[in-house]
């Protein structure tokens, strides 16, 4: 690249050759190169990049790639634990219920069972209690009647000796103090026993 | 006074190019002001409009040194 | 220009302009040779752009070397550039397709742009590469030659000619579009893209000479009052060396996306 053809260039140039440096390139306008500047920067440009080209890019581009496999490895390794822990829950919760359905159950049988302990029990009571009030009705039913009977031997000897006593007449003939003993018992047994007819 | 004339040259130059960049950012900074998402694309050719702009003031500052 | 020049060495810069009263910094100040002469010196620039190339290869395999899944400190730092330039410039402006192939030219121009734009800023070197044309140059015309050849390639030498103009024009105005868009492709956009860089570093770098010489010079030369002022002259350099930092990382962001898309342009099908 020669600038021969411009004129002012090489005016300066050749202005500024005094200079106190004593070298002709020093006065040379800024805008034009140093030719040993100018292959001096493209060598050590060319050396950069040939370093950058080989060693620095591919050596981060590996690292690029190897992060976007980790981040990726690492997504997949999440999805696995995830995946795990889902099935732990559902496990727990599956036991969980079988564990609730389980007391249920006994919750239930115990109820079941109580119920029918107590229902036992009532049923033992009521027969108990019904045999005894049974019992007690029989005793009492054969006291009854053998007061009754007792009371009636009694009542009617009682009656026939007050009666033979008051009326003064024999009435141990057999028949007929049977009808008289019956006759006032039905009418005593009635209500309307004339008491007043016995006073009088 | 000693001098160069060609530096006044530089200088009247740099007028125009000064202007039109900051017009290029004005505009820049209104539109990130309205769409904040939009600064990644403007951003670029908020730039190749400022090296355009600043060509001009290139070619002053050369011109300066060439004719002195 | 008839400014006086300074000496070459930015050690004793007032020592020819002694008595004369004070001298800006000029263009000369960038120029500074360790040994030979001519073309073919050896200048400092040289050796900064160097160490920078060793300390980048160096710190990037030592630090990518183990390319662990779970990145250390250093390798989340080298990861957040990369990711940067992969993600953010290629993968967006070229499409996901192609970009990979770009990654690596694209992630060494970032890196070696950025770090020798920072060493404008850093103390013990404190000389931005990038303000020498030539190794803007360099890099453009590694940039220039991949996309053209990207683009050859990939459409064939005839069609990627044509593809350059938009079609469905009236006739007319082809007239003035062809050039223009020839102009575009194989003129203006590798110089812009050079001289923006060099532009921005050489004006920055210049900026701080002249508020650190300018304070020097006040603070060595003037009567108390200037010996005051200077405090300014020093507190505006530190503001504008906070200022420079964002324009070296802003100027290796520009480089890059530029780059990344005029290759895009190069290879992408419409026009």
């Amino acid at each position: 690249m020669h600038l021969t053809g411009l004129a002012p260039l090489v005016g300066l140039v050749a202005e500024t050759e005094g200079t106190p440096g004593g070298d002709p390139v020093a006065g040379r306008m800024p805008i034009l190169p140093l030719y040993g500047e100018l292959i001096f920067g493209l060598i050590a440009f060319g050396i950069l990049y040939f370093v950058i080209a080989k060693k620095v890019v591919p050596n981060l581009e590996k690292a690029y790639a190897a992060r976007a496999a980790a981040i990726e490895g690492g997504m997949a390794q999440a999805e696995e634990a995830q995946a795990a822990a889902e099935a732990a829950k559902a496990q727990y919760e599956a036991q969980l219920k079988e564990a609730r359905t389980e007391a249920t159950q006994i919750r239930e049988d115990a109820r079941v069972q109580g119920s029918a302990i107590v229902a036992e029990m009532r049923g033992q009571a009521q027969a108990e209690a019904t045999r005894i009030t049974e019992a007690a009705h029989r005793q009492i039913e054969a006291e009854r009647s053998q007061a009754a009977t007792q009371l009636r031997g009694e009542v009617g000897r009682l009656s026939t000796d007050l009666a033979s006593k008051i009326v003064g007449e024999s009435l141990h003939d057999q028949a007929r103090q049977t009808g008289i003993v019956d006759r006032f018992l039905a009418e005593l047994e009635s209500g309307n026993l004339t008491a007043q007819k016995v006073d009088s | 006074m000693e001098g160069n004339i060609a530096i006044l040259g530089y200088g009247l130059s740099a007028i125009g190019p000064g202007i039109g960049i900051g017009l290029i950012f004005a505009a820049f900074i209104n539109g990130v002001a309205r769409q904040p998402e939009a600064r990644g694309m403007l951003q670029g050719i908020a730039i190749l409009g400022f090296a355009l702009a600043e060509a001009l003031a290139i070619f002053g500052l050369v011109l300066a040194f060439v004719f002195r | 220009m008839s400014l006086h020049l300074l000496g070459t060495s930015l050690v004793a810069p007032m020592a020819s302009g002694e008595g004369e009263g004070f001298h800006a910094p000029t263009p000369e100040e960038f120029y500074w040779p360790i040994f030979g002469s001519g073309d073919w010196t050896f200048t400092r620039p040289m050796a900064v752009f160097g160490l920078s190339v060793i300390l980048i290869s160096w710190a990037l395999i030592a630090l990518t070397k183990k390319a662990a899944i779970v990145p250390g400190k250093g390798q989340w730092l080298v990861e957040q550039a990369y990711d940067f330039v992969r993600n953010g410039l290629a993968r967006d402006i070229i499409g996901s397709k192609e970009f990979l192939r770009f990654v690596p030219l694209l992630f060494s121009l970032f890196v070696v742009i950025l770090v020798n734009n920072l060493f404008g800023i850093i103390p013990p070197i404190q000389y931005p590469t990038m303000s020498r044309i030539a190794f803007p140059i360099a890099l453009t015309l590694v940039v220039y030659v991949v996309y053209h050849i990207a683009g050859m390639r990939k459409k064939g030498v005839g069609h990627y000619l044509t593809g350059m103009i938009p079609k469905g024009l009236p006739k007319p105005i082809y007239v003035l579009m062809i050039p223009l868009e020839y102009a575009q492709f194989f003129l203006i956009r590798p110089l812009t893209l050079a001289l923006r860089l060099f532009g921005n570093m050489f004006a920055g770098h210049m900026l701080l000479l002249l508020f650190v010489m300018g304070g020097e010079y006040m603070l060595l030369h003037g009567g108390i009052g200037l010996k005051i002022t200077s405090i300014g002259s020093f507190a505006m350099a530190l503001i504008f060396t906070a200022f420079e930092a964002l324009i070296q990382f802003l100027q290796a962001y520009i480089f890059t996306l530029l780059a990344a898309t005029y290759i895009s342009d190069a290879i992408s099908e419409e026009h």
